[in-house]
């Protein structure tokens, strides 16, 4: 009976909280694999609010979410489908409706891309930052509905209520993905797509480095501050596993270049984006270590113009809930001609496009 | 917040006017960047530091 626990090392919570004579109790579990905590909802949420109460230096950061939400409602446009009641699952500050608003960049007489979506339901945790543009005119121009989740990791939603789930940038934040993925795959309709796009792979590690490189120089030992984030390769297996379907994954690489370290870590403060792991050192980073990190990031990755880049990764996935009407991809074997006899031939007879 | 510098800013003000001291500590750290220990850079620090100190007084 030599069997591994994983019980050991999961971190009791709010242990110190509870006192001694609530805590004798029957051991439970959770049913299927107990889940570790990584990052904390309450200090995630206590961010956003805080950076969402001054409305102004919150838009100034909206760039980077604004971007991600557009190149987001392009992907939704090539479903070429009328959406009667969408869900945006982490919707920030709604940035995906107001972007919804806009024509589409490939046909911009065609008019606002919201003509497609009936209703949309932007669903966050953060009040405060949910509703900080709930003033704006754009919001006559799209059925919006908001609601404030109370955890963003449960959707209190009917099976088979919405006919797409779309999600920018938040889902860097949620502990348990797989029971959020199948959650969402249970709200959707039969043969519906969950469009979402996360921050992942190597997401600031001009950031990471030059502060572990900092903290080892000045300290002799790293922290975390940055978050440990999902890989491409691990969001494919993971839409798989949660049961979705035809399956797209891509990424895109958006270098934002800032004059100094400063000002990245405002804006990343700014957008609510700091850093939730619980593993984190509590309190701000040492001054020497600040000013160790900032010579580091200029030399190691500055550009020659003086500027620092930083990298955002971002993942986009694509997953359509299955269902039995939906088309299918062949057979294996099933496939009339050789794609390798096609590309020959293209090469042969004047090459196409190639050279 | 309107009418108060940030620390942030302050010190942020500060660090820009010290930018060959950082590039001398940068360099050191970047010479071997896959083996750095407490300390290693330490004179180069020091010069940046009391550099920032300097300007910070300064304003």
């Amino acid at each position: 009976m030599n069997t591994f626990s994983v019980r050991a090392f999961i971190p009791p919570l709010s242990r110190r909280c509870v006192p001694l004579r609530a805590m004798r109790q029957y051991a439970m579990q959770a049913p299927g694999a107990p889940t570790l905590e990584i990052f904390s909802h309450q200090q995630k949420w206590m961010q956003k609010e805080r950076a969402a109460a001054s409305a102004t230096t919150s838009r100034d950061v909206d760039y980077l979410r604004d971007e991600a939400a557009s190149r987001l409602c392009e992907r939704l446009m090539d479903i070429s489908r009328h959406f009667p009641h969408v869900l945006d699952l982490g919707a920030n500050a709604c940035n995906i409706a107001r972007m919804l608003t806009f024509p589409s960049e490939d046909q911009l007489e065609a008019g606002p891309r919201s003509k497609r979506v009936s209703k949309i339901t932007a669903a966050d945790s953060s009040a405060t930052l949910l509703h900080r543009d709930s003033e704006l005119p754009f919001n006559k121009e799209i059925n919006i509905h908001r609601q404030v989740l109370t955890t963003p990791e449960t959707l209190p939603y009917e099976a088979d209520t919405f006919d797409a789930v779309l999600s920018s940038l938040s889902m860097h934040w949620i502990n348990d993905l797989p029971s959020v993925l199948a959650q969402v795959n249970h709200v959707l309709k039969p043969d519906s797509p969950f469009i979402g796009v996360m921050m992942g792979g190597d997401s600031l590690f001009e950031l990471r480095t030059s502060l572990q490189l900092a903290e080892q120089d000045r300290r002799g030992g790293v922290s975390t501050h940055t978050s440990p984030l999902a890989d491409v390769r691990d969001v494919g297996g993971l839409l798989q596993r949660t049961g979705f379907n035809l399956l797209t994954v891509d990424i895109d690489d958006i270098v934002v270049g800032f004059p100094d370290i400063f000002s990245l870590m405002k804006d990343l403060q700014a957008m609510g984006e700091s850093n939730a792991v619980l593993s984190r050192e509590k309190g701000a980073i040492q001054r020497d270590v600040l000013l160790a990190a900032e010579g580091i990031y200029r030399e190691l990755h500055g550009n020659n113009d003086g500027t620092l880049p930083a990298t955002f990764r971002l993942i986009y996935m694509i997953g359509w809930k299955p269902s039995p009407t939906q088309a299918k991809p062949l057979e294996r074997g099933t496939g009339m001609f050789s794609i390798k006899d096609f590309l020959e031939n293209e090469k042969k007879s004047g090459g196409g496009g190639e050279k | 917040m309107p009418g108060r510098t940030r620390p942030i800013d302050k010190f942020a003000g500060a660090v820009a006017k010290c930018s060959k001291e950082g590039s001398v500590y940068g360099k050191c750290i970047m010479a071997d960047y896959n083996n750095v220990y407490k300390d290693k850079c330490l004179t180069e620090f020091l010069k940046l530091k009391e550099c920032y100190l300097a300007a910070a007084k300064k304003r």
